[in-house]
C-alpha cells in the first residue's frame, strides 16, 4: 500500500501539511485510509486553515482508492464476457462431460473429492491429454505426490488421437506432449511460488499477444498441501487455504483458465466418507464431484456435490481404459 | 405520519422466502445457512425479481425496475444461472411469442444489474469508500431509483482477517487491518450508503465455522433468538447441527432482519420430471417465525413447496 509521502510525487496536491494532518490522526498510508471513517476526516478537514486544499487532497486519495479495487461490470459485459471467454473444456471422459453439460468450465474451480485408489490421477491425466491435444490448450500440472505419468499420457494421447490403436507421430506426440508442464510441489508456499510465477507469465503473454495458451490449472492433490497445516483452532491454516483458492479463482477469471483440484475423503455421519478440508472448504470451489470406483474394476462413478446452475445429487458412471 | 412513512419508503414485493417479512430500504436482511444451501439461488431470484421492468410495451412483468449492486466476495457468482432464470420469467410472461422483444427486455434488465468481485477486504474496503460517489454520478445521469445491495458472503474474508497479524504499527492512533476494524468499516460505510441512498442490503452468510464432536455439546448455543422461545414441534426437528455464530457483535446488531436455511433430509419427487429435486428448508430467525418454509430450485428459478 503507497504511503502518502511516496504518493506526493505523483500527486503533488498531498503536500507535507497534507501529510502531517494525516499524521495526527495515525494515518499514514493508503491502507490507513480505508480503516478510517471517512465523515469524521472531512470534518476535521473543514475546520483546518487550508480547509480547501484538504478537501482536494482527500478527493486525490479517493481517486487513488477508486483503483484500488476491479472494475463495477455491468451485467451486459458479464454476458459477453460468459459468452466470449468462459467456454467448457471437454475433459476426455463422455460421463463426466454429460454430467457437467460439455466438462470443465473455464473460469471455475472444480474439486474432485474420493477415497484413495479412486480414479482422481486417472482422471486428472486423462483432462489434461484431453486438453493439450483437442483444445490445443497449455496445461499445468501440479503435482504433489509424484503421481504424474509421462507414459500414462502418451497413452492416453494415443488413444485419443488415433483409436484404431495406431502410433501417433512422434513429432505431433511431443508438440501435444510439450504444452503440458509439471511442476512437483510439496509444500503450500512452494504452490503459491508456482502460481505467482504462472500468474505474472499470464500477464505478459496478455500484454504483448491479448490471449494466453494456458487452459488448465490441474493440482494434484490440494487436500496433501493443506492437510498439514489445518490445525483443530487456529486459523492461519484455514487462512492459507482461503488465500490460495483466492488466487486460484482469480486466475481462472482473469486469464479464462480452467482449475480442476483433488481432494480426499474422510469418514463422516453413518461412514459414509466424505470430502475432506472441512467445513470452511465447502464454500471455496465452484463446482464440486464425489468420485468412487467399483471394486477392481475400471468403473467409476461420479456425482455433482455442488454446482452453480445443476441441481445436485446427479451421478454418472464412466469407464477409464488402460 | 406512519402512513407517510411509510408511504416515503414502500416495502417491496420479494420472492419466497423473503415474503413473509414486508421488506424496506434500510433493512439489512441477513441469509445464513450451511453450504451447500441455496443462498446463492435466493439471492439470485431476489435479483431477477428487482431487474425486471415493472412494465414495458403493455406487457405486465411484475418486477420492480430497481438497480442491483452484487458484491460478490467468494467469487463464485455464474451470470448464465441468472440469464437463464431471467429468460424463463420474461418467456413465461410473454408466451413463446417474438424473442427479439425478448431479447431487448432481458439486455434492458441486465443493464440495472452491476457486478463487482474482491479479492480480499482491501478490496472490499476500497469498492464501499468508493460507492458513494458511483452512485451520486447515477443519481445525476438517471434520477433517483431503488437501489438494492448484495453481498454474497460476509464471511468470505473471515480466516484472512482472523489471521492478519497483529504486529503494532508505528504511530498511535493507527488501526490494523484486522477482522474487527474491517467489519467496523464495513458497518460505518454502508450505514451511509444506506442514509444517503435507500437501498435494502441482502447478505448472505456462509457457517463455516461448524461442529466437530466434543464442541457440539460443550460450547454451542441456538441461533439468537429474538423472541420467547416457542417450542412447536416442527422446531423440534431442527436437530442438525448448530452452527457457531462468528461474525462479531457489531455486525450481529447491524442485521435488522435473519433467515436459516439448509437442506432437508427430504427429497421432493417432481411429477413432471424424472429427478428427484433436494428440498431446502427457510426458516425466520429474526423475527422469529414459527414455522418452516420449504423450497425447491429448479432451472425456472426457486419455488416454494407446501
Amino acid at each position: 500500500m503507497a504511503s502518502l509521502k511516496r504518493l506526493e510525487t505523483e500527486f503533488p496536491i498531498l503536500d507535507p501539511d497534507f501529510q502531517s494532518f494525516c499524521a495526527l490522526r495515525g494515518i499514514f498510508t493508503v491502507q490507513d485510509f480505508l480503516i478510517r471513517d471517512l465523515q469524521s476526516l472531512v470534518a476535521d478537514a473543514e475546520q483546518q486553515p487550508s480547509s480547501e486544499r484538504f478537501m482536494q487532497a482527500i478527493n486525490q486519495v479517493l481517486y487513488v482508492i477508486d483503483g484500488l479495487h476491479q472494475p463495477w461490470l455491468n451485467g451486459v459485459d458479464l454476458m459477453e464476457d460468459a459468452q466470449k471467454n468462459k467456454h467448457v473444456l471437454s475433459t476426455g471422459c463422455e460421463g463426466m462431460d454429460f454430467l457437467l453439460r460439455g466438462g470443465l468450465r473455464r473460469g471455475q474451480v472444480t474439486e474432485l473429492a474420493g477415497p484413495s485408489s479412486s480414479g482422481k490421477t486417472q482422471f486428472c491425466l486423462l483432462t489434461a491429454s484431453t486438453v493439450a491435444y483437442k483444445h490445443m490448450g497449455g496445461v499445468i500440472y501440479i503435482d504433489t505426490g509424484n503421481s504424474f505419468s509421462a507414459k500414462r499420457i502418451a497413452r492416453f494421447l494415443n488413444q485419443i488421437s488415433c483409436p484404431a490403436s495406431e502410433e501417433m507421430q512422434p513429432r505431433v506426440l511431443q508438440e501435444v506432449m510439450n504444452s503440458i508442464l509439471c511442476h512437483s510441489v510439496y509444500d503450500i508456499f512452494s504452490m503459491f511460488d508456482v502460481l505467482h510465477c504462472l500468474e505474472s507469465k499470464l500477464k505478459y503473454q496478455v500484454m504483448c499477444r491479448g490471449d494466453n495458451d494456458e487452459r488448465l490449472i490441474i493440482i494434484d492433490s490440494i487436500s496433501s498441501l493443506i492437510t498439514p497445516i489445518l490445525g483443530s483452532s487456529g486459523s492461519q491454516g484455514r487462512a492459507l487455504m482461503v488465500s490460495a483458492m483466492s488466487l486460484l479463482k482469480k486466475l481462472a477469471h482473469e486469464y479464462n483458465l480452467a482449475v480442476l483440484v483433488t481432494n480426499h475423503t474422510v469418514g463422516g455421519d453413518g461412514g459414509i466418507p466424505k470430502p475432506a478440508l472441512g467445513e470452511s472448504w465447502k464454500t471455496l470451489p465452484h463446482v464440486r464431484l464425489l468420485l468412487s470406483r467399483d471394486c477392481g474394476s475400471n468403473t467409476y462413478q461420479v456425482s455433482l456435490l455442488k454446482h452453480p446452475s445443476i441441481a445436485s445429487g446427479k451421478a454418472a458412471k464412466f469407464i477409464i481404459n488402460d | 405520519m406512519l402512513g407517510r412513512a411509510q408511504a416515503s419508503r414502500p416495502s417491496l414485493s420479494l420472492p419466497a422466502p423473503l415474503h413473509r417479512i414486508p421488506l424496506r430500504a434500510g433493512n439489512v436482511v441477513e441469509i445464513a445457512g450451511p453450504s451447500p444451501s441455496a443462498k446463492t439461488q435466493l439471492l439470485i431470484q431476489t435479483a431477477v425479481s428487482c431487474i425486471l421492468p415493472k412494465e414495458r410495451n403493455g406487457v405486465h412483468y411484475g418486477g420492480l425496475g430497481h438497480s442491483v449492486l452484487f458484491v460478490d466476495l467468494d467469487c463464485r457468482f455464474d451470470v448464465s444461472r441468472l440469464v437463464e432464470m431471467l429468460r424463463h420469467r420474461i418467456v413465461q410472461v410473454n408466451g413463446c411469442s417474438c424473442t427479439a422483444d425478448d431479447e431487448e427486455i432481458l439486455k434492458l434488465s441486465m443493464r440495472r444489474f452491476s457486478y463487482i468481485r474482491c479479492y480480499d477486504s482491501c478490496e472490499l474496503l476500497a469498492a464501499l469508500k468508493t460507492l458513494h460517489h458511483r452512485l451520486e454520478k447515477e443519481k445525476e445521469s438517471n434520477g433517483i431509483g431503488g437501489h438494492l445491495l448484495m453481498i454474497d458472503s460476509i464471511g468470505a474474508f473471515h480466516w484472512v482477517d482472523r489471521a492478519s497479524t497483529s504486529l503494532p504499527l508505528g504511530g498511535k492512533n493507527r488501526k490494523y487491518l484486522s477482522l474487527q476494524n474491517v467489519l467496523e468499516v464495513v458497518v460505518e460505510d454502508l450505514r451511509k450508503l444506506m442514509s444517503a441512498h435507500p437501498m435494502l442490503v441482502i447478505v448472505t452468510k456462509a457457517t463455516i465455522v461448524g461442529t466437530t464432536g466434543n464442541d457440539f455439546r460443550r460450547n454451542y448455543k441456538r441461533w439468537p433468538s429474538a423472541g420467547t422461545f416457542d417450542a412447536s414441534s416442527e422446531l423440534e426437528g431442527l436437530r442438525e447441527p448448530y452452527f457457531r455464530e462468528y461474525m462479531p457483535p457489531i455486525w450481529q446488531s447491524f442485521v435488522t432482519h435473519r433467515i436459516l436455511v439448509r437442506g432437508s433430509d427430504d427429497h421432493i419427487a417432481m411429477p413432471k420430471s424424472q429427478e428427484n429435486n433436494t428440498a431446502y428448508v427457510s426458516e425466520w430467525l429474526l423475527p422469529r417465525l414459527n414455522f418452516l418454509d420449504k423450497f425447491v430450485v429448479r432451472n425456472a428459478g426457486v419455488f416454494l413447496v407446501s
